[in-house]
């Protein structure tokens, strides 16, 4: 897929676990493990919003986009 | 809950409709071999009031032909049936869209064909028969089955597209 999800990025930086991240932003371990290793299809906004909330960032420091060739 | 107690009712109502088709084609093929083998009048009444002592009469390959065909569509339906109670008893209905109901959707449009093709060609016998004798009632196509197995084959392409939407759903957050 050409959008990339960097949240291991900005756990790190924020030094936060994915516990404590799902706990945050209200989802389950299972949902956030699949949008950190990237197989998720799509992202709610209000996912989105939740995220940037939990780790004080803007969406473009958790999403990047690469083209494919 | 109600969705539940009403798949529930289907399966019961499946399972008894299955007994009952394996139930005819059991009896004609006892009738058929009792006609053949025993007694010729039970050509005159192999199961609920079928007569085809007339054509046991004129030849019994083709008696013998017949109720083949006959049988092996009131098989098949049995084993439409059966896939019938397969596909109610796999059935989830909080998630209903998956590859094992598609499959088990395509394969009952499959069965439905084949139950079709057999009626249509027991038909063409029988109407082959009845201008060789000219005094034997044809045997009514159930073309039924030819419209059934269309709108199973449509029912699978649905679930197919719900499967593509489910999964969607499933891996958005």
């Amino acid at each position: 897929m050409a959008i990339i999800v960097n949240l291991d990025v900005m756990m790190a930086k924020r030094k936060m676990s994915l516990n404590e991240l799902s706990e945050k932003v209200n989802l389950t371990l299972s949902n956030v493990s699949i949008l950190k290793t990237g197989k998720a299809k799509a992202i709610r906004f209000s996912t989105l919003e939740a995220i940037c909330n939990a780790l004080d960032c803007q969406p473009g420091d958790i999403l990047e986009y690469v083209e494919e060739r | 809950m109600k969705t539940q107690q009403v798949l529930n009712i289907l399966k019961v109502a499946s399972w008894v409709i299955f007994f009952g088709l394996c139930i005819k084609p059991g009896a004609m093929l006892i009738s058929t071999f009792v006609s053949l083998f025993i007694n010729p009048l039970g050509a005159r009444d192999l199961y609920l009031g079928l007569d085809l002592h007339e054509i046991y009469e004129f030849n019994k390959f083709h008696y013998a032909v017949l109720i083949g065909l006959m049988v092996t569509i009131e098989l098949t339906k049995a084993y439409l049936f059966f896939w019938v109670v397969k596909t109610i008893s796999k059935l989830n209905a909080t998630l209903p869209f998956s590859l094992d109901m598609y499959n088990m959707i395509s394969k009952m449009s499959k069965i439905s064909l084949q139950i079709a093709i057999t009626a249509i060609i027991t038909s063409i016998y029988s109407q082959y028969l009845y201008y060789k004798m000219l005094h034997f009632k044809p045997i009514d196509t159930e073309t039924e089955y030819l419209y059934l197995a269309g709108i199973l084959y449509v029912i699978a392409l649905i679930f197919k597209k719900g499967i593509e939407l489910q999964s969607e759903n499933e891996l958005t957050i």
